[in-house]
């Protein structure tokens, strides 16, 4: 990303300079975050880099207004999860992945052990149907600390929530997250 | 008993929500008891694959190709920005063709006075100059003119005091006429008010009075005086 920043024209990027040379600061990191945000809600990456694409473009529109770091990456972060959710809505690609995940299930009750599983494309698929069947609420403050390291600090900064908040969703979405994946892990040895 | 209270201290330290002051109850009791030594194990398992999948959900990085279409993108808007004309297409577009649509829509309306010419021709404003009548009268052009015409050329002069009169309907072709007379009585020649008085007067009813007949009195003919008729002699 930093040939990104290097590569830009500087009157492409605004006509103040200063404003320029902080809008390339921000493309150093942060379409990587906007990328993995959308990924965790689209699991296709052609998707997730357009759905990032299109919240950096609109970062660059009102960066005027958000210049500040920590205030830039939270908006870059609710806007790429917000436009990931309306594709998603507006493609109906939930049905798909019910499908998908029903036929996972049944391939993945025959894998035999953890490390494989965990692996297996079919365990993906299987996440990723639970992930989607959380509230949005719940969604965005798990897809956020996958990406962070499961640091509460920083996906609160992220989300823009008090930390309990955080704390307290996070808890409940990794509950709901194992009761829906508890019947593929059952039988399975551990190690 | 005790194993339901802790089936839920399991959860939270599967999730490492536990308190630290009971971890190491937890911990005593599940070396006691074989199940819950089993559910504490399982529990960390599916967390385990609950963190780890999630992960591998979000794990990755954007194609080199991204850079190049979000610059790309950047410069297009760029150019929307510098040509104002682009982002105004729309909007001028629209009230152009609302403009054409009420044009449309005021043209079609019909003019209610050409709708009855007889009576069009007929109605003048009373504030009217008289020359300007007298010498619009024989000309059948002014007999068309429609009221905001003669609003507009009313808005020229300077004439407040008269411009509230109300209109005055003269029948047709007597409009010579009573220019000839408006003109009198501005100019002094005729009074207005005797003449109004005159045809008050005209219009009063007349009043139908008895016809009084006096009786013709008949002299009582004097028998000794009398004559035969052919006797009198004139």
């Amino acid at each position: 990303m930093d040939a990104l920043a290097a590569s830009f024209p500087r009157s492409a990027v605004s006509q103040d300079e200063s404003l320029a040379r902080e809008f390339e600061q921000r493309l150093a990191d942060c379409p990587k975050l906007a990328y993995r945000v959308a990924l965790g809600v689209m699991h296709n990456t052609a998707e997730a880099e357009d759905v990032a694409q299109e919240a950096l473009l609109r970062a660059y529109r009102n960066f005027h207004r958000l210049r500040d770091r920590d205030r830039f990456r939270g908006w870059l972060v609710r806007v790429a999860f917000r436009l990931a959710l309306d594709r998603i809505r507006a493609k109906g690609r939930r049905e798909r992945h019910e499908h998908d995940a029903t036929r996972a299930l049944e391939e993945g009750q025959r894998e035999a052990n953890v490390e494989n599983l965990v692996a297996s494309r079919e365990f993906e698929r299987e996440v990723a149907q639970a992930l989607d069947a959380l509230p949005e609420k719940l969604r965005i403050v798990m897809v956020l600390a996958a990406i962070e390291g499961y640091k509460t600090r920083e996906v609160a900064k992220l989300a823009g929530l008090p930390e309990g908040t955080v704390k307290s969703r996070l808890f409940l979405a990794r509950k709901k997250l194992a009761e829906s994946l508890q019947c593929l892990v059952k039988n399975t040895p551990a190690g | 008993m005790s194993c339901e209270k802790y089936s839920s201290w399991i959860t939270d330290a599967a999730l490492g929500d536990l308190p630290a002051d009971r971890e190491p109850e937890l911990l005593a009791h599940t070396l006691e008891c074989a199940a819950c030594r089993e559910a504490l194990h399982h529990a960390r398992t599916v967390h385990e694959f609950v963190d780890r999948g999630v992960e591998s959900l979000v794990v990755g990085e954007p194609s080199p190709q991204f850079a190049t279409h979000l610059r790309r993108r950047i410069v297009q808007e760029s150019e929307q920005l510098r040509s104002p004309w682009t982002a105004w297409a729309p909007i001028i577009a629209g009230a152009l063709a609302l403009a054409v649509f009420l044009a449309i829509l005021v043209t079609r309306r019909p003019v209610h006075n050409r709708s009855n010419p007889s009576v069009a021709s007929a109605v003048y404003p009373i504030s009217e100059s008289p020359a300007a009548l007298a010498a619009s009268a024989p000309t059948s052009q002014n007999a068309t003119r429609t009221r905001s015409q003669r609003n507009s050329n009313r808005g020229t002069r300077v004439r407040p005091a008269t411009t509230a009169l109300p209109e005055i309907i003269v029948p047709k072709g007597q409009l010579a006429a009573a220019v000839q007379l408006s003109a009198a009585i501005s100019s002094g020649r005729a009074d207005g008010s005797q003449l109004l008085a005159a045809q008050r007067e005209y219009e009063k009813l007349l009043e139908v009075k008895p016809i009084e007949i006096a009786p013709i009195e008949i002299p009582a003919l004097d028998a000794a005086t009398a004559k035969p008729a052919s006797s009198i002699q004139f």
